[in-house]
């Protein structure tokens, strides 16, 4: 469903200098599958993520999303991709419902289906007590379940997921992953970018770690955290022999 | 080993024209952000400027300012400078905004996004600017500063709708090409292409709002037989439905490089802030 392959985004930076943000990064995600992608600030996640997204182009390599190549039909991969970032950028000035009906139009959702869709998203992101709110007024925790609703809006089989839970409190993470958890049950690929490994640990089925732009390790949190106490410990041994070597 | 790309039975079903329910979609929410007390105070005072500097110089001579002189006075304060400012607070932030805001990544990944958000802030920019220079016009004239201004109305009407239509189409250059300098740099376009190039009596300013918009002017006001020989050469030769063609062509030239240039942009994470 998520496929990336021997992918390499290189930018120019200011200096003119040439910064290899991801350096041949291969992994997939497959239908009813939720991967942890995780990596220190500066590692390649949310570049890889903006390639899948579409936002960036890459140097080489590939990446699909359901089937359609970012680089060849970023159209079809748009339509397929429900992309979730860190900051939820959600318009002040519109409510939740308004929001939704919004992007779900920039989709071209049919009145009908979008209507039904919004209504579906407003119960199942518990939206209905503040729909109708401003988003201005709402809490960071409430704007991030509407910056969810906003990439749901469309349905898309694949949904790539960038530090979501980074502004949420403990009670609205736990929630956003519950939804996740309903995604993956009803065959939709899920790849999460975080931090926050202990959040993560029990719910992923796969973990890629990478640093420096480079896969360093992956697999399941069994065969990742071997003889070590954890999914941190692991994840520091992993990162710390990228280093090292 | 590819796989073919995923059926998606609810999004597969397009609306009849998606495209013009992105656009508005876009355009609405623009529209919505526009209305804060600051615009809405700017908007105000783009409303009551014209008529005040026409007040002032009737107080000045003593009596209306007579058409020969009133009707530029007013082309110079509505369609030029009152579109212009209204065009460029609205216009230029098209890409800026929505980096600054966070909100750029999330309207990108849309299938009609990038096209949406440009064509969608055009349409927010015209209506917004047009309806305050409509305003200005419409309290000018009742302020009764110009003689027979009320036969010109329509006339303005429609410059007022092309200034903005093909302005708002040339900020959408600066503002996808240097979005963090889009409104320097919309000023720079505003001074060095419309008000320079447009005129000098070259091939240059053939490719200028400003030269159709003063042509349409004196034309349907019948100013030209009043202009000297010497400024003939900086209105244009060819008839009303020309000017209004050529301004048609070249909003819809400025969009499509604007549309060309925001789809092949990329905005690395670094930019957002």
């Amino acid at each position: 469903m998520i496929e990336v392959d021997r992918l390499v985004k290189h930018y120019r930076a200011s200096s003119g200098a040439v910064v290899r943000a991801v350096d041949g990064v291969s992994f997939h995600v497959a239908p009813g599958e939720m991967v942890g992608l995780l990596g220190a600030n500066g590692a390649g996640k949310t570049t890889t993520l903006r390639v899948l997204a579409t936002l960036l182009r890459p140097t080489s390599g590939s990446a699909r999303v359901a089937g359609c190549d970012v680089a060849i039909d970023p159209v079809g991969a748009r339509r397929r991709l429900g992309y979730v970032s860190a900051t939820t950028g959600v318009p002040d000035r519109l409510s939740a419902r308004e929001i939704l009906r919004s992007f779900g139009e920039l989709h071209g959702l049919p009145a009908d289906v979008l209507e039904a869709r919004v209504e579906t998203l407003v119960d199942v992101l518990d939206l209905s007590a503040f729909a109708d709110r401003p988003a201005g007024r709402l809490s960071s925790g409430q704007r991030q379940r509407v910056s969810v609703g906003r990439a749901l809006v469309h349905d898309p089989p694949a949904i790539v997921l960038d530090e979501p839970t980074s502004a949420l409190d403990v009670i609205g993470s736990r929630d956003l992953l519950a939804l996740l958890a309903d995604l993956r049950a009803r065959g939709h690929a899920i790849l999460l970018s975080t931090h926050r490994l202990h959040e993560i640990e029990a719910r992923c089925d796969r973990f890629v770690v990478i640093h420096g732009g480079r896969v360093v390790a992956e697999g399941s949190r069994d065969a990742l955290v071997g003889d070590a106490a954890g999914l941190e410990e692991a994840f520091f041994a992993a990162v710390g022999e990228a280093r090292g070597g | 080993m590819t796989t073919p790309p995923v059926d998606i039975p609810d999004a597969d079903r397009r609306a009849p024209l998606p495209a013009l329910a992105s656009i508005a979609a876009v355009a609405g929410f623009q529209l919505a952000r526009l209305l804060t007390p600051p615009r809405l105070a700017l908007a105000a005072i783009g409303i009551v400027f014209p008529t005040a500097v026409l007040a002032a110089a009737v107080n000045g001579i003593g009596t209306s300012i007579e058409p020969r002189l009133g009707i530029p006075m007013l082309y110079l304060l509505i369609p030029e400078m009152v579109c212009m400012l209204g065009l460029l607070v609205t216009m230029s932030p098209l890409v800026a905004d929505e980096l600054e805001r966070g909100t750029w990544v999330h309207v990108a990944v849309r299938p009609g996004g990038r096209r949406g958000l440009l064509l969608g802030t055009w349409l927010a920019a015209v209506i917004w600017s047009g309806a305050v220079a409509l305003a200005a016009l419409a309290l000018a004239i009742l302020s009764d500063c110009i003689e027979g201004g009320a036969r010109v109305a329509g006339t303005f009407a429609v410059l007022i709708l092309l200034s903005c239509m093909g302005r708002a189409a040339l900020f959408a250059l600066p503002a996808v090409i240097v979005p963090k300098r889009a409104l320097v740099a919309s000023v720079g376009v505003a001074l060095v292409i419309e008000y320079l190039a447009g005129l000098i009596p070259a091939v240059v300013n053939q490719f200028t709002v400003s030269l159709r918009l003063r042509t349409l002017l004196v034309a349907w006001t019948g100013l030209r037989r009043d202009i000297p020989a010497e400024f003939q050469l900086l209105v244009d030769i060819n008839r009303p439905w020309y000017q209004v063609s050529a301004v048609l062509v070249l909003t819809a030239v400025f969009l499509a490089i604007a549309w060309a240039i925001l789809e092949w942009r990329q905005f690395p994470p670094s930019d957002e802030s």
